[in-house]
């Protein structure tokens, strides 16, 4: 349903970008060079891929330079602030809001101190593994082994996206098992490679990950130090399938569905699944120009209409996600209402 | 040898204009090879792969290398990683011997980087494999071992280590980062410095703060007299002219210094600066005469030069073998394998070969490349310190400035940031404080925060630092020996200055 | 922030020394090494004041009775004077252009104007202020070094490029 509806409006977009695109460029003064500052430092990371891949589509689509810059959240923020007229834009996910959730300093409410734009992509690989060796072979066995009172250390990096699933998770114990949560311990620690590290140095039980960084760990034999196993990827269901059949690296999209709700569930809150996909949108100066914002969900919906933004995408194993401005908005304002209660639920 | 088929003429010309490019990168205080990788990374989209790869790799050579020129003739460390190259290159250039400098320099790079081609070649795997062994206490131990060179750089020891500490101090202003595992908080700071300093300050504007402006205000005091441009040090090789020679008796440092610096480029997370400190230590603690490294000694130029381009292999080594990035270089590299589609991890090499074998046969030609461009640049290259001060210095701030604000992708605080390090270096030297061993506090305090905290927060427990694995009582032995050379060179050069006085 | 941390060590090292055990507090960590070395630098600091001080006192008396002395060198004193001109109208001329230079920036966004704008001036006026023998030879040199470097600068990094610049 929510997908027909983003189709309407992606096609609804792309009439009317085509009966006004003549128009618009003329009463609306997009910025020559157009510069998006991106919540991360890392120009290897996918934050970054994801923009250079919508900047290159918007420069081509505009006729305009648009460049990247790795600026990271808390100086984007502070850029984003001062620059109301459109020249400055900045592109980020979620880690936007739940570092606000979790209190981490330098992150504020979005919501209230910017303009959320649209959402132009997913990576669905945010996973949770375990050492190939692991006892626990699905993430109901680590829920069961914390009921049982054993205890489950979970290398994540503190205050966000790498959090939200150990928080959903604890939440889902404490829900099934109450008391029982506080066996699910988490291990702080940094960078993907400290994660792996804790694992591999039994520091850890399980960790966070990612597809795309550890599922080549998942093809080594079981007597290799290094070798892995996932047990839940936190992605929709619906997220998955539209990956390419041939899912990722040596992993098929049929068998990365095995670790994603139904099959492994994790409980939001006794019906329903939790789940979380890392979602890629603009972020806008509040007092910019609502007509840039129109201009710019234009722009993207004419985009996604060609359709080639989303081969590019695919290449990179993003998954295309066009929401235009005020459906994204409102869509990410509802998500993160649901973790709050989450986080607030495990506090 | 089916790889052969993707060397064509273009694979050639893409590496030989990376690393020039990368050269002039590197060259330039404030730009790195990270930067170059950084900005020439969109180029790639329009390659294929390998063709990618190849520039990216001469790109990284390149920076790496490039570093030396401002190291050697201004004192002023072009990347991070050539800081160590300017205790001894300096002191060279101010006999004349810039040019030898510069020679030496090049050559024990060539060396370093062809070393690390070759090990990163024959062994990539089972090496990775050994550095997971490292966890955060050995990488702890590893930082220490490193911090240990302050005490061997110090004129004074006690000013030095307080100078040090301080630096490690500096380093930990702002927030307590989450992206390293920390809780976010801010500490070392006052509310109304939060909007600035919330991620402290970047090494980088510091750097070329402290050895760039700081320089320039040390002469405007003396009123930039031309002493340079008149009298004997006009010409350029003035002092030993180069030769090959100088390499006599070297054999062993630039074997130490190359597989030092592979090694620290191999552990993620160390970063590459600690490789050229480390070998630049072992140096001077193995040296017949550790009294001349500081003064012009070509021993530390190369112990320095060859660590830092040993960095180039390693660093490749976990990006290839797991995965991971060596160094921030590196880093970015990764993005050029997935907007292609690669996957790196464990897996990588066996998959890929053909692109493994191009990597190597680029990163060997880009060593070549380098030597050869900049050797014979060189002659050119050296003219930079007949410029008169009075046209030079202000090109140069202009160039800080333009590095520090595109370090982090323009943010005008770090451009402050290079005056106010200016300054305290200025006034700092002039109370005692020493720089070279607050910048390398600054370098690594950050690391060994977190390898230390993160040790005790995993361990619970002091003792585990000693008892965690062989690992650990090896590096121990190694410190423990550090710290007893340097303790004996001071009293052996107090005694020698005794006899003169 | 959640601060559950766990101590997986603590059963196994119990037997070991309890005087090393050291438990941290993940919401206080961030305290926790900037502590210890706020410790070192106060020994550090004592020690210092311990051996340099009498030294440093020795050297300030010794300095007063040179001054007192009216044969001080006078040649000694030329090279350790301090070129205040220089030194401060570099300051002056550095803080003005850092300052200006955003701003600028911002009325050409994204184009790196404001970079090559405000480089041009503080270049010539530096250099002006550092040369020692103006003639028109030097005019020439270095007005055409002020246009020409930031110039080039500018074209090559922001425009070829792409790199960020104010």
């Amino acid at each position: 349903m929510k997908f027909l509806k983003s189709g309407l409006a992606v096609a609804m977009a792309a009439f009317m970008g085509l009966a006004a695109s003549q128009a618009s460029a003329a009463d609306v003064e997009l910025a020559k060079n157009l510069r998006i500052v991106i919540g991360s430092k890392s120009t290897g990371g996918d934050t970054y891929q994801n923009s250079a891949i919508v900047a290159q589509a918007l420069a081509d689509k505009l006729g305009i330079n648009v460049k990247v810059d790795a600026v990271g959240s808390s100086a984007a923020f502070k850029t984003l602030r001062r620059i109301s007229n459109g020249s400055t834009i900045m592109i980020f996910h979620d880690q936007s809001y739940l570092g606000y959730l979790y209190g981490v300093k330098g992150y504020f409410n979005i919501f209230e101190d910017f303009t959320v734009g649209p959402t132009v992509a997913i990576n669905p690989g945010n996973s949770y593994l375990v050492p190939k060796s692991s006892p626990y072979q699905s993430i109901e066995d680590i829920i069961q082994a914390c009921a049982s009172d054993k205890k489950i250390r979970v290398a994540i990096q503190p205050g966000g996206v790498s959090e939200i699933g150990f928080s959903a998770l604890k939440n889902a114990i404490k829900l099934r098992y109450p008391g029982k949560e506080a066996n699910l311990v988490a291990v702080n620690t940094g960078s993907q490679s400290d994660k792996n590290q804790l694992l591999f140095d039994g520091q850890a039980d399980l960790i966070n990950g990612s597809v795309q960084a550890n599922e080549q760990y998942t093809q080594l034999p079981a007597e290799d130090q290094k070798a892995m196993r996932f047990v839940w990827l936190t992605a929709r269901p619906e997220t998955i399938k539209q990956t390419k059949p041939e899912g990722f690296g040596d992993t098929s999209q049929e068998h990365l569905l095995d670790f994603v709700s139904p099959k492994a569930s994790v409980t939001q809150d006794g019906e329903k699944d939790f789940t979380f996909d890392k979602e890629f949108f603009f972020i806008y100066n509040k007092k910019m120009d609502p007509a840039i914002v129109d201009a710019l969900d234009e722009a993207l919906g004419e985009i996604y209409a060609e359709g080639k933004i989303q081969e590019t995408q695919k290449k990179s194993f993003f998954i295309p996600n066009f929401k235009p401005s005020a459906e994204a908005a409102a869509y990410l304002k509802d998500k993160m209402g649901q973790y709050e209660v989450i986080i607030d639920s495990i506090k | 040898m089916e790889f052969l088929s993707y060397l064509s003429p273009m694979f050639f010309a893409l590496v030989g204009f990376g690393v020039i490019v990368g050269i002039i990168f590197g060259a330039i205080p404030g730009m790195t090879a990270t930067m170059a990788v950084a900005v020439c990374l969109p180029m790639t989209y329009a390659l294929d792969l390998i063709n990618g790869l190849a520039l990216l790799l001469g790109l990284y050579v390149g920076g790496i290398s490039g570093g030396l020129v401002p190291a050697i003739l201004l004192k002023i460390p072009g990347t991070p990683s050539s800081i160590t190259t300017t205790f001894d290159g300096y002191p060279m250039t101010q006999k004349g011997e810039g040019e030898r400098a510069l020679k030496t320099g090049i050559t024990a790079s060539l060396f370093g980087g062809i070393f690390s081609a070759v090990i990163l070649f024959l062994f990539a795997p089972s090496l990775a494999d050994f550095a997971i062994k490292f966890s955060y206490v050995e990488k702890f131990l590893i930082i220490l071992f490193a911090l240990t060179v302050i005490a061997s750089l110090s004129r004074n020891l006690l000013l030095g280590i307080f100078s040090g500490v301080l630096g490690v101090w500096f380093s930990l202003i702002g927030s307590y980062d989450i992206s390293y595992g920390g809780n976010g908080e801010y500490r070392l700071m006052t509310d109304a410095m939060v909007p600035y300093l919330e991620s402290g300050f970047s090494l980088l504007p510091v750097l070329i703060g402290l050895f760039g402006l700081g320089t320039i205000m040390q002469e405007a005091e003396k009123g930039i007299r031309e002493e340079v441009g008149k009298g004997k040090k006009l010409d350029l090789n003035g002092g030993t002219p180069f030769s090959f020679s100088v390499f006599k008796g070297e054999m062993i440092n630039l074997i130490r210094s190359s597989s030092l610096g592979t090694f620290v480029g191999m552990l993620p997370g160390v970063g590459g600066s600690a490789a050229s400190v480390l070998s630049y230590t072992q140096q001077k603690n193995f040296s017949k005469h550790p009294e001349k490294l500081g003064k012009g000694a070509p021993e530390g130029v190369i112990a320095s030069e060859a660590a830092n381009n040993g960095l180039t292999g390693g660093a490749l080594i976990p990006l290839l073998s797991l995965g991971i990035p060596g160094d921030s270089t590196t880093a970015v590299l990764i993005g050029a394998f997935t907007l292609q589609g690669i996957q790196l991890g464990p897996l990588f090499i066996g998959n890929n070969l053909d692109t493994w074998n191009t990597m190597m046969v680029a990163l060997l030609f880009a060593n070549l490349v380098m030597f050869f461009v900049m050797f014979f640049a060189i002659r050119t290259i050296v003219k930079v310190i007949t410029i008169p001060k009075y046209l030079l210095y202000p090109g140069i701030i202009m160039m800080c400035v333009v590095g520090a604000y595109a370090i982090n992708f323009g943010i005008m605080f770090d451009v402050w940031t290079l005056l106010f390090f200016g300054l305290f270096g200025y006034l700092g030297q002039k109370v005692g404080l020493e720089v070279a061993p607050f910048i390398i506090g600054f370098i690594l305090g950050k690391q060994a925060e977190v390898y230390f905290v993160k040790s005790l927060e995993s361990f619970g427990s002091l003792t585990i630092f000693f008892t965690k694995s062989p690992i650990a009582m090896v590096l121990w032995v190694l410190i423990l020996i550090s710290v007893v050379f340097s303790i004996y060179g001071m009293i052996k050069q107090k005694k020698n200055n005794n006899k003169h006085a | 922030m959640p601060c559950q941390q766990d101590h997986p060590g603590e059963t196994a090292m119990a037997d070991g020394s309890s005087l090393f055990k050291v438990s941290i507090d993940f919401d206080q960590s961030h305290l926790f090494f900037p502590n210890i070395i706020h410790w070192i630098l106060l020994i550090l600091a004592l020690l210092i004041a311990l051996t340099e001080g009498p030294k440093v006192l020795r050297k300030m008396r010794a300095r007063a009775e040179e001054n007192r002395g009216p044969e001080a060198s006078g040649e000694k004193d030329q090279t350790r004077k301090i070129d205040w001109l220089r030194l401060l109208g570099m300051l002056v001329l550095t803080i003005l252009y850092f300052y200006v230079m955003e701003p600028v920036g911002e009325i050409f966004p994204n184009t790196g104007l404001g970079f090559l704008l405000t480089s041009i001036p503080f270049m010539f006026l530096l250099s002006t202020l550092f040369v020692h023998t103006p003639g028109r030879r030097e005019f020439i040199t270095i007005t055409l070094s002020s246009i020409i470097s930031p110039t080039v600068a500018w074209y090559v990094l922001a425009q070829m490029f792409n790199i960020t610049l104010p």
